[in-house]
C-alpha cells in the first residue's frame, strides 16, 4: 500500500498534494514494492491520508482522485499545525496502515515534520525527489545534490515503510487520474497528548507582499538604459501583453521612475528564473545579471556586440530593439 | 597673604581639574586594553609629523592649519614660563628675576604675536564664517577659551609695560595667573581636553589604517555589543575629539545627504561614557541604520589629526550585530553567496573556469611562473571586468612575464570583514592562505584594491605574508621608458582601498601620463579621494534603505565637473558603481567614457 499524505488549508487541498498523488498512481500499478507488510490491500493501493482539525471538505476533494480510499486523521490537536502534534498523529495512523510507501509533497510543512517522523519511526526517507527509477525490482528516487549541480539515485535500505517527499512541480497536478466515482472516505482514529506538544503556534499571518512577485513570473520582458525614453517603455509592455509576460527592468530605469522599484531585477532588486528572460537594450552589468542567470532561456537584444549581456544570453540579436521588437509584436500578434 | 589666597585658587582649580580627569582615566583604566605600541620607530616619526609639526592639522585646512600650528607651538614655548610663574606665586622659589629668564621672557614675545594673529583668526573664524565642520551652533565654550587665550597673550605683553609691584602690573599679573587657573578647570569636560590627550592618542593610533584586531572565536569574542565592550584606545579617542569636523566633510556618505556623521559617532561615545551607561546597546547609541551606511572608506579617520579611530567602533559594532543576526536583508543574500558558492556574486565556479580557459591562463607552477595573478570575484565573473584583465595579460605577454592563476580561489573576505562578518572572513582567509601557501607565490598580482589590502595586509594575522601589488603599480614599473606624446584629457578616479589603504597615487597617474593622459584632477583626489559607495558591502545596499542620494551619483557628478570626458578607474567595484550611477543619470550621464587603467595603457602599448 502507497500511503499519500496530504495537505491542507482551511479545507483546501493544494496543489502538491495532487502532484503527489499523481506520482503514487503512476507508482502504484507499475511497481512490485517487494515484500510489504501484508494487509487487505495490494501493494500498490494508493491510500490518501488527510490530517488536520477538521478536514471534511479535503477529503471530499481528495475523494474525486482515482484511489482506494481517503482517510481522514481528525483531532483537535491538530488544528493549528505542529511538528509534535503531526508526529505523533501519523506515527499512529501509519502503525495502523502499515504501508510499503509513504509519499509526501516537500513543501515547507512536510520539511518541518517528516524528517522527525521517519527518524521516530526509525525508516528511511529520501527528500525533496524529482523522479522515480523502478530498476531491478527495487525503487530508486532521483534527488539533487550539491545546489543542483548533481542528481543522484537513492535506494532507501531498511524494513518499510519508506518516506519519500516529492519537489514542487515533479510531477504535474493534472495528471492524478480522476476517480469515475468518489473514493471511500473513511476516518481513523489515532491518539495524540495535546499536552505532549511542546509548540505553540502564533496566529499565521502573511509578510506584507509585493505587489509584485517577478519571481514567480514564466515570461519577463526587461528593460535596461538601451529604451531610451520612458515613452519607449510602452513598446516594451505591449511586447509583454502579447507574449503573456511580465514587465520587469534594470536599476536605471527604476531609479529614474520610469517603472517602479519593485519591477527592479538585480542584486538590489528581485531576483528571478522565468523560463524565458526577454533583455531589451540591458548591458548587463554584473548586478544585474546575478537577478536573473537562473532564467532558463535568455533572449538579449542589443546595439553593442560586446555588452556583456551576450556572455549568459541563449539567443543573442545585435541590432536596434526598436526595429527588433515591433517585428517580434506583429509576429506573436499574427 | 597673596600666597595663601594663591595656594587656595590654585588648589581648587587644579583639583577640579585632577577630578575630571581622573574621572575619563577610570573610564579608560575600566575598559578592554586595546593599547599597543609596536612599530615604535613608525609611532615616534608620526608624533614628530603630526604632533611636533601638525602635518594632519595643516594639511587639510592650510590656512586654519597653520594659525592652529601658532597657537601650538606659542603654547609649548609657554611652558616653562608658566611654570616659573606658578612657582613663584606658590611661593616655592621665584626665578623670575634671574638673567635667563628675563631674555626667555623677550624671546617669547613673537610668540605671543604669532599666538594672538592665529587665535583672532580662529575665533572669527568660528564665529563669523563657520564652516559646516564646526557644527550648526557656534560653541560658547570655544569662543570663551578662544578668548582666554587671547587674554593670555594680551596680560604677557602687558607686563612689559607695567611696573609688577604697581597696582595696574598685580592686577595684569593675577588676571593672566587666573584665566590659566580657570582654563585649566575648563580643559577636561571639553574639546579642549585634546591639548592633554591627543599627543598620547596620536602615538597610541594603529600604524594601519582601519585596523581591526581578528576576533579569537576560541575566547567568545563577537565583537562590539554594549558600551562596556569598547576598548581603551576607543574611549580614549572618545575624549580626545577635537570636534574639528575632518572626518565629517570628508565622509561620502554624510557628503551624500545620509545619517552617518563620524564626529556624532565619537561624540556619542563620549555622551555614553560619561552618563555610565555601560550597558547600552551600541546600536542604539549610534543607531542601526547609521552603522550600515559607512563604506569603510576611512577618510574620517585617516583625516583625523588627533589619531581617533573610526572604523574599529563602526565594523566593531557590526560585528556585534552581524554575531547576534542582525544584518540587513541585502547582505544575508551576500553572506548566502559566499557561503554557497564562495563569491560575492553567487555565481558557479564553472563560470570562472570558462574565462581562465578563454584567457588562455596557465595555473600558477611557482618553478614556472614569475607572478600569481589573482583574479578576485569581480575578475572571476564579472565579463565587464575581465575585458581589463585580458588588458592586462595582453600587458604581461608583451613584456614576457610569465604568469599563472590559482586552480580555484575564494573571495578574499574583504566585504565579509568590512560588514562584521568575522566568522566568515576567517573561515574564507584560512582556505585561501592554505591554498596561497600551497601554490608558494613570490608575488601576487591583483587588479582589485580591496584584494591587494585584504591579501596583503589583513592576511598577516593568519601567518600569510607575500607581497601583493596592484596592476597599477605593477605595470607601471614594467612600462618604464615607454611613452607616448599626445594629450589626451582624462580625469582619474583613485580607488580608496589603492590611494588611502594603500598609498598608491603616483603610479597610476605616471603610467597615464606615460601614454598620453593630460590629468583633469577631480576634487578629493590622491590619498584623500570621495569614495565610490561600493566598500563596507554597499554594493549589494537596496536604494530603499538609504536617505540622502547615492554616493556614486555624489562622485560621478564630481568626476563630470573636471570636464574631462573621460573617466579612468583602477578598481572593479568603483567602475561598477559609477556606471552605475552614469546610467542612473540618463541622458546627462552620456558624454562621459570610461576607461579601464589598464585598457587604456594597453591601447596605447
Amino acid at each position: 500500500m502507497i500511503v499519500v499524505v496530504a495537505e491542507q488549508q482551511a479545507g483546501k487541498v493544494n496543489r502538491a498534494s495532487w502532484e503527489t498523488i499523481a506520482a503514487a498512481q503512476q507508482l502504484g500499478p507499475s511497481t512490485s514494492l517487494g515484500a510489504g507488510p501484508s494487509t487487505s490491500l495490494g501493494a500498490g493501493d494508493v491510500v490518501v491520508l488527510v490530517p488536520g482539525g477538521s478536514v471534511a471538505s479535503a477529503a471530499a476533494e481528495l475523494a474525486g482522485a482515482q484511489v482506494k480510499e481517503v482517510v481522514t486523521v481528525e483531532h483537535a490537536a491538530l488544528d493549528p499545525y505542529t511538528p509534535d502534534g503531526f508526529t505523533a498523529a501519523l506515527q499512529d495512523a501509519i502503525a495502523q496502515l502499515s504501508p510499503d510507501l509513504v509519499l509526501l509533497p516537500h513543501t515547507y510543512q512536510t520539511r518541518d515534520f517528516a524528517p522527525k517522523l521517519a527518524a521516530r519511526l526509525d525508516r528511511a526517507i529520501v527528500t525533496d525527489v524529482t523522479a522515480i527509477k523502478s530498476a531491478g525490482g527495487g525503487l530508486r528516487f532521483v534527488r539533487p545534490m550539491f545546489q543542483g549541480k548533481l542528481t543522484a539515485d537513492v535506494v532507501p535500505q531498511g524494513p518499510a515503510p519508506h518516506f519519500a517527499t516529492f519537489q514542487i512541480g515533479a510531477f504535474r497536478a493534472d495528471q492524478a487520474a480522476r476517480g469515475s466515482s468518489p473514493a471511500r472516505v473513511r476516518a481513523l482514529t489515532v491518539s495524540v497528548d495535546p499536552g505532549a506538544i511542546r509548540q505553540k503556534p502564533d496566529a499565521p499571518f502573511q509578510q506584507a507582499k509585493q505587489a509584485v512577485d517577478l519571481s514567480q513570473a514564466e515570461r519577463i520582458v526587461s528593460v535596461g538604459r538601451g529604451i531610451k525614453e520612458q515613452a519607449n517603455i510602452r513598446v516594451a509592455e505591449e511586447l509583454a501583453r502579447a507574449i503573456g509576460a511580465e514587465i520587469a527592468a534594470s536599476r536605471p530605469i527604476c531609479d529614474a521612475g520610469w517603472l517602479p522599484m519593485e519591477r527592479q531585477v538585480g542584486s538590489s532588486g528581485q531576483t528571478v528564473a522565468p523560463k524565458l528572460y526577454l533583455a531589451l537594450g540591458i548591458s548587463g552589468a554584473i548586478q544585474h545579471l546575478v537577478g536573473m542567470k537562473g532564467s532558463s532561456t535568455i533572449v538579449a537584444i542589443n546595439k553593442d556586440p560586446d555588452a556583456p549581456i551576450f556572455e549568459v544570453a541563449d539567443y543573442g540579436v545585435v541590432g536596434d530593439l526598436f526595429e527588433i521588437v515591433p517585428a517580434m509584436i506583429e509576429a506573436v500578434k499574427g | 597673604m597673596a600666597t595663601a589666597v594663591f595656594w587656595a585658587l590654585f588648589l581648587a582649580f587644579v583639583g577640579a581639574f585632577a577630578a575630571q580627569v581622573a574621572r575619563r582615566v577610570q573610564l579608560i583604566a575600566a575598559a578592554p586594553r586595546t593599547f599597543s605600541i609596536d612599530h615604535l620607530a613608525f609611532r615616534l616619526n608620526r608624533f614628530v609629523v603630526d604632533v611636533l609639526l601638525q602635518r594632519r592639522t595643516i594639511r587639510e585646512r592650510p590656512v586654519a592649519g597653520a594659525m592652529h600650528a601658532l597657537v601650538f607651538w606659542g603654547f609649548v614655548a609657554f611652558g616653562g614660563y608658566t611654570a616659573t610663574e606658578f612657582l613663584r606665586g606658590l611661593g616655592i622659589v621665584d626665578l623670575t628675576h634671574t638673567a635667563w629668564f628675563e631674555r626667555y621672557r623677550v624671546a617669547l614675545t613673537p610668540f605671543a604675536v604669532a599666538v594672538l594673529v592665529g587665535i583672532v583668526y580662529l575665533l572669527i573664524r568660528r564665529v563669523f564664517v563657520r564652516p559646516p565642520g564646526l557644527g550648526a551652533t557656534v560653541s560658547l565654550e570655544s569662543v570663551v577659551i578662544g578668548l582666554f587665550i587671547a587674554t593670555l597673550m594680551v596680560t604677557y605683553l602687558l607686563a612689559f609695560r607695567f611696573d609688577e609691584a604697581s597696582t595696574a602690573g598685580r592686577v595684569n599679573w593675577w588676571s593672566h595667573m587666573l584665566v590659566i587657573l580657570a582654563f585649566m578647570a575648563l580643559i577636561p569636560a571639553s574639546k579642549h581636553f585634546h591639548l592633554v590627550v591627543s599627543p598620547i592618542t596620536v602615538f597610541l593610533k594603529s600604524p594601519e589604517l582601519g585596523d581591526l584586531p581578528n576576533l579569537d572565536f576560541e575566547k567568545e569574542q563577537v565583537g562590539l555589543e554594549t558600551v562596556k565592550d569598547l576598548g581603551s584606545k576607543m574611549v580614549l579617542d572618545a575624549f580626545t575629539c577635537v570636534e574639528c569636523g575632518r572626518c565629517q566633510v570628508n565622509c561620502p556618505a554624510w557628503g551624500a545627504g545620509k545619517e552617518l556623521n563620524p564626529k556624532t559617532i565619537v561624540l556619542q561615545t563620549q555622551e555614553a561614557l560619561l552618563a555610565g551607561e555601560r550597558e547600552r546597546k551600541l546600536a542604539e547609541v549610534y543607531s542601526d541604520t547609521v552603522l550600515w551606511q559607512c563604506t569603510t572608506c576611512g577618510a574620517c579617520e585617516n583625516q583625523c589629526p588627533v589619531g581617533i579611530e573610526h572604523l574599529p567602533i563602526l565594523i566593531g559594532s557590526r560585528r556585534g550585530l552581524v554575531s547576534n543576526g542582525d544584518a540587513p536583508s541585502y547582505l544575508g543574500s551576500m553572506y548566502n553567496n559566499l557561503e554557497r558558492r564562495s563569491n560575492i556574486w553567487g555565481l558557479g565556479y564553472d563560470q570562472r573556469a570558462k574565462f581562465v580557459q578563454s584567457a588562455a591562463l596557465d595555473t600558477f607552477d611557482a618553478a614556472k611562473h614569475d607572478v600569481l595573478v589573482w583574479l578576485g570575484c569581480a575578475g572571476s565573473f564579472d565579463a565587464d571586468f575581465q575585458k581589463s584583465l585580458r588588458s592586462l595579460f595582453e600587458i604581461l605577454r608583451a613584456r614576457g612575464i610569465r604568469f599563472g592563476v590559482l586552480a580555484k580561489e575564494k573571495c578574499n573576505g574583504d566585504p565579509a570583514k568590512r560588514t562584521g562578518n568575522e566568522y566568515m572572513f576567517q573561515e574564507l582567509a584560512n582556505a585561501n592562505v592554505e591554498d596561497l601557501k600551497a601554490a608558494a607565490p613570490a608575488k601576487i598580482l591583483t587588479s582589485c584594491p580591496h584584494c591587494v589590502k585584504t591579501i596583503g595586509s589583513d592576511y598577516r594575522k593568519f601567518g600569510y605574508e607575500v607581497e601583493v601589488v596592484h596592476s597599477s603599480v605593477f605595470v607601471e614599473e614594467l612600462t618604464r621608458g615607454s611613452a607616448k606624446a599626445s594629450a589626451e584629457r582624462v580625469t582619474f578616479h583613485d580607488p580608496c582601498y589603492l590611494a588611502r589603504y594603500g598609498g598608491k597615487v603616483d603610479e597610476p597617474r605616471a603610467l597615464l601620463t606615460r601614454f598620453g593622459a593630460d590629468i583633469a584632477e577631480p576634487v578629493r583626489n590622491r590619498d584623500n579621494p570621495y569614495c565610490c559607495g561600493a566598500g563596507g558591502g554597499l554594493l549589494f545596499a537596496d536604494k530603499e534603505e538609504e536617505p540622502g542620494s547615492r554616493i556614486s551619483d555624489v562622485r560621478f557628478r564630481q568626476l563630470q565637473a573636471t570636464g574631462a570626458g573621460t573617466v579612468v578607474t583602477a578598481c572593479p567595484f568603483c567602475s561598477i558603481m559609477l556606471k552605475g550611477a552614469q546610467a542612473s543619470a540618463g541622458s546627462a550621464g552620456e558624454a562621459t567614457q570610461f576607461v579601464d587603467l589598464m585598457t587604456f595603457v594597453k591601447d596605447r602599448l
